[in-house]
């Protein structure tokens, strides 16, 4: 059965490869996407003002377009348009106010009837990790792995339902049926500075540096993340940016679909992954 | 910034104090308490200054004024706030959300005190002042969220 799946812009230009791994790692395991027919940006971040309805609109749309199709389910990747549906969704649930502004934007009536699920959710829940453990080709042993969820997937908790606002374990848990380790990462949702990357890099480069060297310090070979804009700020800016040098605790970022595709086997170029990257992997567990 | 006072004194007449008085105006700082408050949603009388928030800011080291600072002066009606550049410095990254013991949804306040600036004109992100470089090589989204938060 395929299930509606909405990319989100930044999949489309910079993170095609956070697109390709997505799709090639779920076709893998049996579990196929497709596109929704018409979309647009969710609007990338949510609105915090009680009275901006406006800022929801976009991903009001996405998720009444998704509920046309009548499977049921959405699934999306990028933690930034996870987070914004996913408390769009929320609003449309519980919020009678926000439901009924929302609806005047609206062609049909929507009340929330959508699931949103991040491929995490749908491997733990439609694969099982279990299952997954025994269709591992390429068992990572040896592999440490430090699990960055930032900080758009778990909070606010109640909202986003995916575990422990501090402390999510979704992805370790994945990571453990790949064969390879989590290691124990205390700065798993901490922030990476996110957009303020543009208004302010020298602080978006401290924080992606202490998130580096927080992984480091667990001795991990790897890092792997949802986001991209999370991966742009821990790959770039702690080169140049702070004006500090190449630094010493520099690991590879990748997704968390990319490693799962190497486990699955599945040629670097479905996945969108660099040659660089393999070797890095490779002499981590040598 | 010059914060225009809209409030009346005594007898319906403007008030009058000048543009520094103002920033420090009882009345008009009170309205901006108002606004806050119901433009966050949030009771900002609830905080106990404990400095949780603080200590789990992204923003530390970078913020001249951390959250729970943020939130006395709101609590004072103290309307230099809205030209502090620590409001724009947040990455709304909801760590203090998630800690408030009073249960106090920070970000919001924040947030809050960002669009009543930017209600009015005032923002902070330009497209001209990001690097080009910068501008071919990010994400979309970080683009998207950036203009949303920062400007009007
Ligand atoms: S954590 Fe909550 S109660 Fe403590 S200072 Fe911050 S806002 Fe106030
Ligand atoms: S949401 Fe803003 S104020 Fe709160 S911890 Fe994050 S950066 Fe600091």
């Amino acid at each position: 059965m395929s299930i509606p799946y909405f990319p989100g812009c930044t999949l489309h230009v910079k993170a095609k490869d956070l697109d390709d791994s997505t799709r090639a790692a779920l076709a893998a395991l049996g579990l196929e996407l497709t596109e929704l027919p018409e979309w647009t940006c969710c609007g990338a971040v949510f609105p915090l003002a009680q009275d901006n309805y406006m800022g929801m609109v976009a991903a009001a749309r996405i998720l009444a377009n998704a509920a046309k199709l009548g499977d049921g389910r959405l699934v999306t990747v990028c933690s930034f348009c996870y987070h914004v549906l996913k408390r769009v969704n929320f609003a449309f649930r519980n919020r009678t106010e926000a439901r009924n502004k929302l609806n005047e934007y609206l062609e049909e009536h929507y009340n929330g009837e959508v699931t949103l699920l991040h491929p995490l959710e749908l491997i733990r829940d439609d694969v099982g990790f279990d299952v997954l453990q025994d269709r591992v080709y390429r068992r990572l042993k040896g592999l440490k792995v430090a699990c960055y969820y930032g900080c758009t997937l778990s909070r606010p908790a109640e909202e986003m339902g995916f575990g422990e606002p501090e402390n999510p374990t979704i992805m370790e848990e994945l990571v453990a049926a790949l064969g390879a380790e989590p290691v124990g990462f205390s700065w798993k949702t901490k922030c990476c500075g996110s957009y303020q990357v543009l208004n302010n890099a020298a602080l978006a480069a401290d924080r992606a540096q202490a998130v580096l060297e927080a992984a480091s310090r667990q001795g991990a070979h790897v890092i792997i993340t949802s986001c991209p804009l999370c991966r742009y700020n821990l790959e770039r800016l702690p080169v140049g940016a702070a004006g500090k040098g190449e630094s010493e605790a520099r690991l590879p970022v990748l997704y968390f679909t990319q490693l799962l595709g190497i486990a699955l086997q599945l040629p670097a170029t479905t996945l969108g992954l660099d040659s660089h990257y393999l070797d890095a992997l490779k002499e981590a567990r040598a | 910034m010059v914060v225009t006072c809209t409030v009346k004194v005594a007898g319906n007449t403007p008030c009058t104090n000048d543009a520094e008085e103002r920033g420090r105006c009882v009345v008009t700082g009170a309205e901006m308490t108002r606004e806050v408050k119901a433009i966050s949603g949030q009771n900002p009388y609830l905080c106990m200054q404990c400095g949780l928030c603080s200590a789990s800011c992204t923003g530390v080291g970078f913020m001249d004024l951390l959250p729970r600072k943020v939130m006395r002066l709101v609590q004072l009606g103290d309307k230099k706030l809205l030209e502090n550049r620590a409001i724009w410095l947040c990455s709304t990254c909801l760590t203090c959300t998630a800690r408030c013991p009073r249960g106090l949804d920070v970000s919001r306040v924040m947030e809050a005190l960002r669009v009543i600036n930017l209600r009015k004109g005032t923002e902070v992100l330009a497209p001209e002042g990001i690097p080009e470089e910068l501008l071919t090589e990010i994400p979309q989204m970080a683009l998207t969220s950036g203009f949303r938060k920062l400007s009007s």
